[in-house]
This record gives C-alpha cells, sequence and structure tokens, in this order.
C-alpha cells in the first residue's frame, strides 16, 4: 500500500506566509475592496495556487494531497484568495484539457451554468447566457467551464475581460459574482470522459472540506484562548462547566472535520474517493454547524462585532456549508450507495470506503 | 491534540478478513440475537473459541499466554465483535482492563496464577470501584481494607458491580489506610478478591426493565490474603487512573447501535426505504465513518508509544452521545410502536437501545466528567 504523506515543507511555509499576511486588518479590509491583489502577490510567489497541476503546463507539481494541506491553511487562515479555483477546480480543468495554466486568476462556475448555451464551431465556441455565485470573477484572467456534447466533456478556456461582470458576494464577502455571457467566443479542448459535471461537483466538494477543517479548528483554538482570559466572577470563564462544554464539542467537531478532510484527500488522490469526499463534506457541514454555535456562545456578544475576527471563519462556514452541496444532497448520496450494499455489506463499505466499491 | 488519519496494513487487513470468517461461521447473520456493544452476554464457549484463534488477552505478551498484538490489532478484533453483536460478555473486562493490570503491576506469581487462564477465556471478572457514597468522585471510597494476619480484612459495600453473580473475581479499589486530609488519592490499593469468599454477600440491582446485570456487593469481615494485593499498597489510585485513561476512545463507545441499524436494513430487505430513512442511513453511515477514523488513530497513537488521553476522552464523549442520536433519529423517523416482544428482531433491538442507551454517557465515567477532564487538556493544564 502507497503511503500517501503531505510534503512537511509545503505545511511550514504555508504557516508561515499566510501567519504574516493575513492579519484580522488585511482580511477586514479585503472583505471591504472586494479583493485582496497584495496577498494575491504574496501567495503566488510561492507557487501554492498551482501545486499538484504538471509542470509542463504552467504549474508547480506536487500531488493534490499537497494541494489540499495548502487549502486547509487557507481556511485556518481565512486567506482572502480564490486559491481553490485557481488551483484544484480551474486549473485541474485547464491543465486537464491540455491548456497552460495563465499567471492570473483562474475561476469555475461552481453551478455548472445551467442557463447556458454553448456552440461549437469548429476550434471555437460561442457561449451565451448567465452564471451566478461565480468566485472572484471580477479579478479573473480566464473562467474555465466544463461542458458536454455529443456524449464528450470539453473545457472552454474563457476570457473574463470578455464577459459582463456584476459583483456580488457570499455571506463572509467573498467575491460570488454575476457574469454573462453575449456570444463570448474562446477556445475548447477534450478531456476525458471521466472529468463531467459530477467528478467536478466531487473536487469542488473536496475544496470546500479542507478550507472548513482549516476554519473550524482556528475558530476551536480561538475560543479556548478568549475563555481562558475572559475573567467573570474572579475566573476565567473556561473554568465553568457549562463552557467548557462548548470547548470540548468545537475541539471535537474540529478533529472530526479535519480527520475526514484529510482521509478524503488521501482517497482522492489515490483514486475517485467519492464515498470519502461525499462523506467529509456532510461531516464538514454538520460539524460547521454546531462549531460555529459552540464558539459563538463561548464568546459572548464578542464575537457578534466585527471588531473581532471570530465571524471572518463562522461567516465563511455559514457560506461553505451551502457551497457545493448541503446536507440533504450529500446525505442521499451516502444513502443511496449505503443502502444499496445491504445490510451485510454496510459495515464494510464503513471500514473500506471506495476502495471496496 | 492530533489525530493522524491512519490505514490498515495489508496483515491488519488480513487479521479483519480472518475475523469476519470466524463470525460468519459461529454466528452467521440472522441465526443470532445480537448483542447491542460491550453490554453483551456471557458466552463462555464463545470466549473460549476467541481465546483459541488469540483474539483475548491480545495485548499481554506470549510468555504468559497471550498474542502480544498491538492495540490496532485489538482495536480490529473488538470492533468486529460488537458490530457483529457478539457475545463477548465473559471475558470483556478481564481482556480490556484486568489482565494488563495485573501484567503492568501484579507479582509474577498472580501473572502465573491469572493471566494464561485469561487468555484461555476462561476467568470472568468484575471491578468493584462505586460505592453507595461515590460515584464521581471516586477518590471517596469508604469501603476499608484492614489489616490481619496474612493478610486483610474487608468490610464495606460496592454497587453496579456488573456480573458479580457469574464472573469468578473481582478487582476492588479499597481505602487500606485512612484519608488524609488533602490528599484523597493516597491510602487506596487495588486487591483481587474470590467472589466465593466466607461473608462475600452479592445482591441484584435489577435494572430498569427488571432485568439482572447490576449487583451490590455486600463485605463483612472478607479475609483476603497478601498475595492478592495488586501492586503497591497505597498506590490503587494511580494504577486505577493509568490503567483506563487511553482505553477511552475504543470502538465499544461508538458501536453499541451498529447492529440495531445494520438489522433494519436486513428486515426491510424487500420493501424499499422511504427517501428521509434512506438519507439517514447515508447520514450514520458518514458519521461513523469519521468516528471510526478518529478512534482508530487514538489506536494507532498508543502503538507508537505515545499517551492520548485528550484524545481518548474527546472520543468517548462524542461516541456515546453520537449512539444515542442514532437511536433518536431512527425513533423520530420510523413510524412504528416497537415491542419488546415484537417477532421483529429489529423492534426487539431498537426497543433494548431505547429503554438502555441513557446508561451509555454515564458508564465508566460521565460525559460531564470527561469534559472537565478534556476541557483541562485543551487548555493545557495537567488533568
Amino acid at each position: 500500500m502507497s503511503k500517501l504523506i503531505v510534503d512537511e515543507l509545503i505545511t511550514q511555509t504555508a504557516n508561515r506566509l499566510f501567519s504574516e499576511i493575513c492579519s484580522h486588518e488585511a482580511i477586514q479590509n479585503a472583505e471591504t475592496v472586494g479583493e485582496a491583489p497584495e496577498i494575491w502577490a504574496a501567495y503566488t510567489e510561492t507557487g501554492f495556487p498551482w501545486i499538484s497541476i504538471d509542470e509542463n503546463l504552467g504549474g508547480s507539481g506536487g500531488t493534490l494531497l499537497d494541494a489540499l494541506e495548502v487549502l486547509r491553511l487557507v481556511g485556518y487562515y481565512a486567506v482572502p484568495v480564490p486559491a481553490a479555483e485557481t488551483g484544484i477546480l480551474g486549473g485541474w480543468l485547464l491543465s486537464e484539457a491540455g491548456f497552460q495554466v495563465p499567471e492570473g486568476i483562474v475561476t469555475v462556475l461552481p453551478d455548472q451554468g445551467p442557463d447556458l448555451a454553448i456552440e461549437v464551431d469548429g476550434s471555437q465556441v460561442s457561449i451565451t447566457g448567465s452564471a451566478i455565485r461565480v468566485p472572484w470573477a471580477r479579478s479573473a484572467e480566464i473562467i474555465a467551464i466544463l461542458f458536454h456534447d455529443n456524449g464528450n466533456n470539453y473545457v472552454a478556456s474563457v476570457q473574463a475581460s470578455d464577459c459582463a461582470i456584476t459583483p456580488m458576494t457570499n455571506m463572509a464577502g467573498e467575491p460570488r459574482d454575476t457574469v454573462r455571457f453575449d456570444g463570448v467566443v474562446c477556445s475548447y479542448a477534450e478531456v476525458s470522459k471521466a472529468i463531467d459535471s459530477q467528478s467536478f461537483r466531487f473536487r469542488g466538494a473536496l475544496s470546500r472540506v479542507a478550507l472548513m477543517a482549516g476554519a473550524i479548528e482556528k475558530m476551536s483554538q480561538m475560543t479556548v484562548s478568549y475563555t481562558n482570559d475572559r475573567v467573570q466572577f474572579g475566573r476565567p470563564v473556561a473554568r465553568f462547566q457549562a463552557v467548557q462544554q462548548h470547548l470540548v464539542w468545537a475541539a471535537q467537531d474540529a478533529a472530526l472535520s479535519r480527520m475526514a478532510a484529510e482521509s478524503a484527500a488521501i482517497e482522492a488522490t489515490r483514486g475517485n474517493g467519492a464515498f470519502e469526499i461525499a462523506s467529509a463534506k456532510l461531516i464538514a457541514n454538520q460539524a460547521a454547524s454546531r462549531a460555529t454555535k459552540a464558539c459563538h456562545q463561548a464568546h459572548g456578544a464578542m464575537g457578534m462585532t466585527q471588531e473581532y475576527p471570530l465571524h471572518h471563519y463562522s461567516r465563511r462556514l455559514w457560506s461553505w456549508r451551502k457551497e457545493y452541496g448541503g446536507d440533504a444532497e450529500w446525505s442521499q448520496w451516502i444513502g443511496q450507495l449505503a443502502v444499496a450494499q445491504g445490510a451485510d455489506g454496510l459495515y464494510p463499505l464503513i471500514t473500506g470506503g471506495s476502495r471496496v466499491l | 491534540m492530533r489525530f493522524n488519519p491512519t490505514e490498515l496494513s495489508s496483515s491488519e487487513l488480513a487479521l479483519q478478513t480472518e475475523v469476519r470468517q470466524f463470525l460468519k461461521t459461529e454466528l452467521a447473520p440472522g441465526t443470532h440475537e445480537p448483542c447491542l456493544g460491550m453490554a453483551a452476554r456471557k458466552d463462555k464457549s464463545f470466549s473460549m473459541k476467541m481465546a483459541e484463534r488469540g483474539w483475548v488477552g491480545m495485548a499481554l505478551p506470549k510468555a504468559w499466554g497471550g498474542s502480544d498484538r498491538t492495540a490496532v490489532d485489538r482495536f480490529i478484533v473488538v470492533e468486529e465483535m460488537l458490530r457483529w453483536g457478539a457475545p463477548v460478555g465473559h471475558h470483556w473486562v478481564a481482556d480490556r482492563q484486568t489482565g494488563s493490570v495485573i501484567l503492568k503491576f501484579g507479582t509474577d506469581e498472580q501473572r502465573k496464577r491469572f493471566l494464561p487462564a485469561i487468555c484461555r477465556g476462561e476467568l470472568g471478572f468484575s471491578i468493584g470501584m462505586s460505592e453507595p457514597d461515590s460515584g464521581s468522585d471516586l477518590a471517596s471510597v469508604s469501603t476499608r481494607a484492614e489489616r490481619a494476619t496474612g493478610g486483610w480484612l474487608i468490610n464495606g459495600t460496592k454497587i453496579w458491580t456488573s456480573g458479580a453473580h457469574e464472573n469468578d473475581w473481582f478487582v476492588c479499589l479499597l481505602r487500606t489506610s485512612a484519608m488524609e486530609d488533602g490528599n484523597k488519592h493516597a491510602g487506596l490499593s487495588q486487591i483481587l478478591i474470590d467472589l466465593q469468599s466466607d461473608g462475600l454477600e452479592i445482591s441484584p440491582i435489577p435494572f430498569l426493565d427488571g432485568s439482572h446485570h447490576f449487583n451490590e456487593v455486600t463485605f463483612n469481615d472478607v479475609f483476603v490474603p497478601d498475595e492478592n494485593v495488586v501492586g503497591d499498597v497505597g498506590m490503587g489510585w494511580h494504577q486505577n487512573t493509568t490503567e483506563m485513561a487511553y482505553e477511552r476512545g475504543g470502538p465499544d463507545r461508538w458501536l453499541s447501535p451498529f447492529s440495531t441499524i445494520e438489522q433494519l436494513l436486513r428486515e426491510a430487505k424487500d420493501t424499499p426505504l422511504e427517501q428521509s430513512v434512506q438519507s439517514l442511513f447515508g447520514e450514520l453511515i458518514a458519521r461513523y465513518w469519521g468516528i471510526r477514523n478518529l478512534s482508530l488513530s487514538v489506536a494507532r497513537l498508543i502503538d507508537s508509544g505515545e499517551a492520548p488521553s485528550i484524545e481518548s476522552s474527546l472520543v468517548k464523549e462524542m461516541g456515546t452521545r453520537f449512539e444515542q442520536e442514532v437511536i433518536e433519529k431512527l425513533v423520530q423517523l420510523i413510524e412504528l410502536e416497537y415491542s419488546p416482544d415484537s417477532h421483529s428482531l429489529f423492534e426487539r433491538m431498537l426497543s433494548q437501545c431505547i429503554v438502555t442507551f441513557p446508561g451509555n454517557t454515564i458508564r465508566g465515567g460521565t460525559i460531564e466528567i470527561l469534559r472537565s477532564v478534556a476541557a483541562k487538556g485543551l487548555q493545557g493544564l495537567p488533568v
């Protein structure tokens, strides 16, 4: 069995860089302005956006597992950049289609643009319609669009400057823009049959799982330290049993979602990891719900202010919980799979996961 | 706090397959009444069959009859037994804790006397900790052992003693010297007591449904020879707490309802499940996958020589609450008025879960106590 391990240097570098560039003020400023070019510049200098993408196509090499470790830390520090979109989502689509990845930001259509009309015309396609909730479209150089035609899968590489972009945000103030395509003409290329809208959705979920695991862990640690510092009735509030319950529950959800994210990352690097990704997203969604509640409660009124940084994490979690599949979608998907195993196959699914399917 | 993802090696997977084969032969699905986790039936012949395979006393060295296996190997065997609902009650306590205590703190004489018999699956042990006035505040126990010629005279009462009416031996935490001011942890000792001893009286404390698991054990001048003291006199508290700290997060803390869920699917075989029930399966299987990964990683930490006491407290607190949540969700979704006498095995199991699971977050240390242990650990305080 091959051992899949994250390159330690990546963890160290990301921790060092993100702790320097992602102060509370810097994150707040990115939200106000709607983008963070200096943070993006520092982020790209390390080559982080393109980890797991072939070096011949402009990538940084490395594994999907390494790329997901960076995303986990992007979540942990609330780094305000389109890390997932440029890398393991958009960069992945482009490189799978044989395109060189650009130097700038790449984004994708999370909902696969159900309202788009895409007409193939020789070596080019013409795209008409609109797409919503497109992350950082306003700052993007390329929008990578996965589409299907005559039983084959293709990726179109659209210049974002050819589109009409209306700035919108998610609950955390992260850019989630509306993009209108008015007969935009661009090049496209075929990708393998395995890269379809379902595998794209799983990959999107995998990216959110990594981000969420990081954010929940950070919130849990902030809550331990805040309740140790905050004194009421003559002692730190963390000494009260009722408060300890919140600390313990948040720490459990941090551990559970990180374990789920890392286990899913390993399986996705080895094979398709569908069971693990689906389970991890459902776990992260539910953990986000419980942990944000516990951490806010333990922070009292302070956690409800813009001045205190808890909201960078809680608002991101409330948004990411719904991106690439909420609780209902994933519990149905796993439920159908689980029930199909029959009674005798139920436990082997838990222990063996994708590898026994 | 750190839980590392871990995977089973090929030899570990081979062990898993072997245990599954054994269970399929011994307890074919649909032919036995599954137990609900660690509160399992006592079946000495089943325990002895497991022992023949080397699956009782796995943590003990070969020299004493054990099989000297890792914590992960033990995890695999325990996990498969519990999810199958196997009757592991007879050897459970000896395998899980008493064997290790005797190995670690006992004399060679005691090791020779008890360990091989434990590893053959012969001996059943009870544990004597709680008393009428000492529950969560365990160090306040007051059952006394006083010096007598060649041994000790014991007086007092232990309660909630599972299986004392069926087991052979009793490992008790007793006060061997008076409580000192400010240090109630001193002066306690662990002593092995033959449950057939003169002056020892066992009376049932019926469980809420009338069944008999718990007992009250009363000592009236029960004589125990010196050779039955485990470890050093006065060091019982220390021995008792190190004994259990890392075992807390094992499969017994989250698998209790599994055989019931599985049975629901088995009985539903020909009827398609409603969407809501199917989604519940999705949620439960995902959570099981996640919790199992945490629990397995604790076993791996133990094998790498670490002392994961915060990690195991977190897993136990979460796992036992999850067990109750599983049953609550089944109750919410499934429109049945189940009966403990139903012809449906699923209904019988579900009824039993409902009446017994409130105890899951109490037994072996309440979740309230676990939370304060874990919270201190999270804050970097001594636990």
